[in-house]
């Protein structure tokens, strides 16, 4: 064999996966060939190469971040609670409001509301106007919190808007505005985890057909890699059938990325 | 217990929510993640930079994660995306920016043979697509079919990569030598521009 036969076997025989007499053919051309044998050699010299070790700052950075991240799902299991109406859940979720430093005049504003509202209640004292008045101050939290949200996302630091898009997940019934602040997040936002956070802040009203259509539009007009294959797995889980020509079309984009194909791929084959 | 676990078994539990196990898939991970990012960079801070990105991501997009596919290609997959995104949000600002250049030597040099420094530098020099396959089929112990799956390519266009990685290896291996023998000095200074990245 020469070397460039043997060269195509070189590979598998480093990584030890050639038959016996295949093995016997490359070790015999390795003895007598001085460039392919050297070949081999440096793929052993490798070893001289350490493992290196990352800084202990690494893991309590990990650390840090794999508590956030727990925090926030606690967070999500205290808007579950107030998803079923229950008054007093609703009260927790402003437990980390003051740290909020945009959310400074509207928590003020908050108290005055409460004031106001409390100083009537005292006034008037039937039950249906408390439950009236608790309603009214249900809408005035909402109304804020979507005042907070919408002016986080668009702060100019990346933390500050993936902290507006998780605001935005603990409004009861977010606007039209709300949304629109989020698909344009989801569209322009600079940032693939605040994109991507969006993407999943979204997700939660897919069932609406217009947010929907919205994100079949995305998933075309795109730019970004990681927001596509997120969106071809959102349209799969929910078995959306009516994006089909347009996952079509993104799999015969000749531009597409590679890892876009692929899942794009699978994912016509599991809507079919 | 939770030790004996297969990947894709803690992963399933991190996507259904249990967060903590993404702990020991990190003890499991985090260095091997390193050191495929040290040896495609040369950059440590950069390299540490992106295994908490490529972590962040296995959070953030846990719901991605189909428990029938291997664990650790998904993770590779998002390993080299954060290092692709990572590259694009740089560039423009400064293309030579100094932690995209390959670094100069590793740390511990003082305890490093002669020889392994040098290897280390022509590593470096050999192109960026060559070095990944060698550094993915070497170091991290991929088989050719992953890395073809992960790159999205035919296994024996990977294969075909890692013998011309070895042959540029080879060649710039031995003119550093020779250099060295020369000028008796390291190879300080002569490397490629970082533009040859991908």
């Amino acid at each position: 064999m020469n070397c460039e036969e043997i060269g195509e076997l070189l590979p598998d025989y480093l990584q030890g996966r050639l038959s016996a007499d295949h093995a016997r053919v490359v070790e015999k051309h390795l003895a007598e060939c001085a460039t392919c044998g050297e070949e081999a050699a440096l793929w052993k010299k490798l070893a001289l190469l350490p493992e290196e070790q990352p800084s202990p700052a690494m893991e309590s950075r990990f650390k840090a971040m794999l508590e956030s991240y727990q925090e926030g799902r606690w967070e999500k299991s205290s808007l579950a609670a107030e998803k079923t109406k229950t008054p007093v859940p609703m009260l927790w979720g402003l437990g980390n409001w003051r740290q909020l430093p945009a959310a400074g005049i509207v928590w003020a504003c908050l108290f005055l509301a409460c004031g106001y509202f409390i100083g009537n209640h005292a006034d008037r004292g039937t039950d249906a106007a408390a439950q009236l008045q608790i309603n009214e101050m249900r809408q005035e939290l909402a109304a804020t919190r979507q005042t907070v949200a919408l002016s986080m996302l668009q702060q100019q630091s990346a933390s500050q808007r993936l902290e507006g898009v998780s605001w935005t997940t603990r409004l009861p019934e977010p606007d039209p505005k709300v949304m629109s602040a989020l698909m344009h997040t989801v569209r322009f936002d600079n940032n693939v985890d605040v994109r991507l956070a969006a993407l999943d802040a979204l997700s939660r009203y897919a069932d609406r057909p217009e947010v929907r259509r919205e994100l079949v539009d995305v998933l075309q007009t795109t730019q970004s890699p990681m927001v596509q294959v997120a969106l071809i797995d959102l349209l799969v889980d929910l078995h959306d059938k009516s994006a089909m020509p347009q996952l079509r079309r993104v799999q015969q984009d000749p531009n597409v990325n590679p890892t876009v194909k692929k899942r794009v791929d699978w994912g016509i084959q599991q809507l079919n | 217990m939770a030790n004996s676990m297969s990947d894709e078994e803690l992963m399933a539990q991190v996507r259904s929510g249990v967060g903590e196990m993404l702990g020991l898939l990190f003890e499991r991970y985090h260095v091997p993640l390193f050191n495929f990012y040290l040896k495609l960079t040369g950059d440590r801070t950069a390299s540490e930079d992106l295994v908490q990105e490529v972590f962040f991501r296995i959070l953030k997009y846990r719901h991605s994660y189909r428990p029938e596919t291997a664990f650790r290609a998904w993770m590779y997959q998002i390993a080299r995306n954060a290092r692709v995104d990572l590259l694009r949000k740089r560039r423009p600002e400064t293309s030579l920016e100094p932690e995209m250049s390959p670094a100069v030597a590793p740390v511990d040099t003082a305890q490093q043979s002669q020889e392994a420094r040098l290897l280390h530098s022509a590593l470096m020099q050999i192109s960026e697509d060559k070095r990944e396959v060698l550094v993915l089929s070497r170091f991290q112990d991929l088989k050719y079919e992953e890395i073809a799956q992960l790159l999205g390519c035919e296994v024996a266009t990977v294969k075909t990569r890692v013998h011309r990685a070895l042959q540029d290896l080879r060649q710039i291996f031995q003119q550093l030598e020779s250099g060295k023998a020369l000028r008796g000095k390291g190879p300080q200074g002569r490397w490629p521009a970082p533009g040859s990245v991908q």
